[in-house]
């Protein structure tokens, strides 16, 4: 898994490969400190991640929660279409925002 | 995570799809990756209990086209439907189901014979639900005729069975993908294959009526079981949910190689990730 960080009015965090047992600790420490670090407003670009397990599924309600106590909102952007499968199943759709694009998700913050 | 960690497939309920389940099974075995426990609901049951068996990939595809086809359909049982008008002439009861199960009940014997829970290679749960209480009721004892022909009663359309003093019903009306089962049974590393009921635009016979409102409930249970056990729990659920570019229907058994092949490449896409995790 990788993570890459793009500043802006909201920050952008691309993840790629997989999200899982071996590697949500990394991703949820990332976005948690992001967001402490004063960035409660996150984008998180799903656009090249393969793979997600339940552990990762769990990493992005942690981080989501984390964002919302911060006064801020996690918002997920361009999932591929096993990923979006995953997010559906598993309700995501209900409680997260999620946007096709990454411009979209911009768009929401205003 | 331990070392070695325990593995459990779950293969949920899905009818004719369920049969993704041996290309899951084809994958891992080419692998080497072996699984310690089986649960299984409704179509999956019978995936699961052939798997749990010890038959050979071959004998599983064989053994599901005689059990699963059209002709389980074939003869309809008049008296319940005749029940569901006069109810005290006929009396109406939780025996009540539109297609007869007396060939259901042939080709699940000439399968599993007088097999038992007991016979099995790989421990095995069947998820069935109980009809007067609306209980999970998962079986682990006992025929596996019973526990198969409990968890596919298809509501309105096969009647309950009996099993001991319970009459039950079809799995998925309680828990259509039972992940935590095995996660109670102390899997750490869940793969977990599911589908949805398909929703077909056109309803034009009391029976695909029936399929309908009892698929809409399905789906929205197993999306609520799936995202309540993903959110919840320790164990690594792992989601194998194979794209099905053509349309499978209930009975469409000659469809059954394609899921087969399917299953396999949605697993192949996991095995690194399965390989790695099980430290292997």
């Amino acid at each position: 898994m990788e993570i890459n960080i793009t500043k802006g009015n909201v920050d952008i965090i691309a993840v790629s490969g997989s999200i899982d047992a071996l590697t949500s600790s990394e991703l949820v420490k990332t976005l948690n400190d992001h967001i402490h670090d004063g960035h409660p407003n996150v984008i998180v670009d799903f656009g090249k991640v393969e793979f997600m397990s339940s552990a990762g599924l769990r990493a992005i309600l942690a981080s989501v929660k984390e964002a919302r106590a911060a006064g801020g909102d996690f918002r997920l952007a361009s999932p591929q279409p096993g990923i979006d499968k995953v997010l559906k199943m598993a309700g995501f759709y209900n409680i997260v925002k999620i946007y096709p694009t990454v411009e979209e998700a911009l768009a929401s913050f205003g | 995570m331990a070392e070695k960690p325990r593995i459990a497939l779950v293969v949920g309920s899905g009818s004719v799809k369920c049969a993704a389940a041996l290309g899951l099974w084809k994958a891992l075995d080419h692998e080497g990756i072996p699984i310690d426990m089986l649960v299984g609901c409704s179509g999956g049951s019978i995936y699961a209990s052939t798997m749990s068996l010890g038959f050979s990939l071959d004998e599983c595809i064989e053994y599901t086209q005689t059990l699963w086809n059209e002709k389980v359909t074939n003869e309809k049982n008049w008296r319940a439907m005749l029940s569901a008008v006069f109810p005290k002439m006929f009396k109406f009861g939780h025996d009540f189901g539109m297609i007869s199960d007396r060939q259901m009940m042939k080709n699940l014997h000439q399968v599993f014979g007088d097999k038992t829970f007991a016979d099995t290679k790989i421990p095995l749960t069947i998820m069935t639900t109980d009809f007067y209480t609306g209980e999970q009721v998962p079986l682990s004892s006992g025929k596996i005729v019973d526990a198969i022909r409990a968890s596919i009663a298809i509501p309105f359309i096969w009647s309950a069975h009996r099993v001991g003093d319970r009459v039950l019903i079809d799995g998925a009306a309680s828990n259509p993908m039972p992940v935590d089962i095995a996660i109670k049974e102390g899997a750490e590393v869940i793969l977990a294959m599911g589908f949805q009921a398909p929703l077909p635009s056109k309803v034009r016979s009391v029976s695909r009526y029936a399929f309908h409102i009892n698929g809409i409930m399905t789906n929205n249970l197993y999306q609520s079981n799936f995202a309540f056990h993903n959110a919840v729990h320790h164990a690594e659920i792992i989601p194998i949910f194979p794209d099905f570019e053509r349309s499978i229907r209930l009975f469409d058994t000659d469809q059954i190689p394609y899921a087969i092949e399917q299953g396999e490449k949605a697993t192949q896409e996991q095995i690194p990730y399965i390989r790695k995790l099980l430290n292997l």
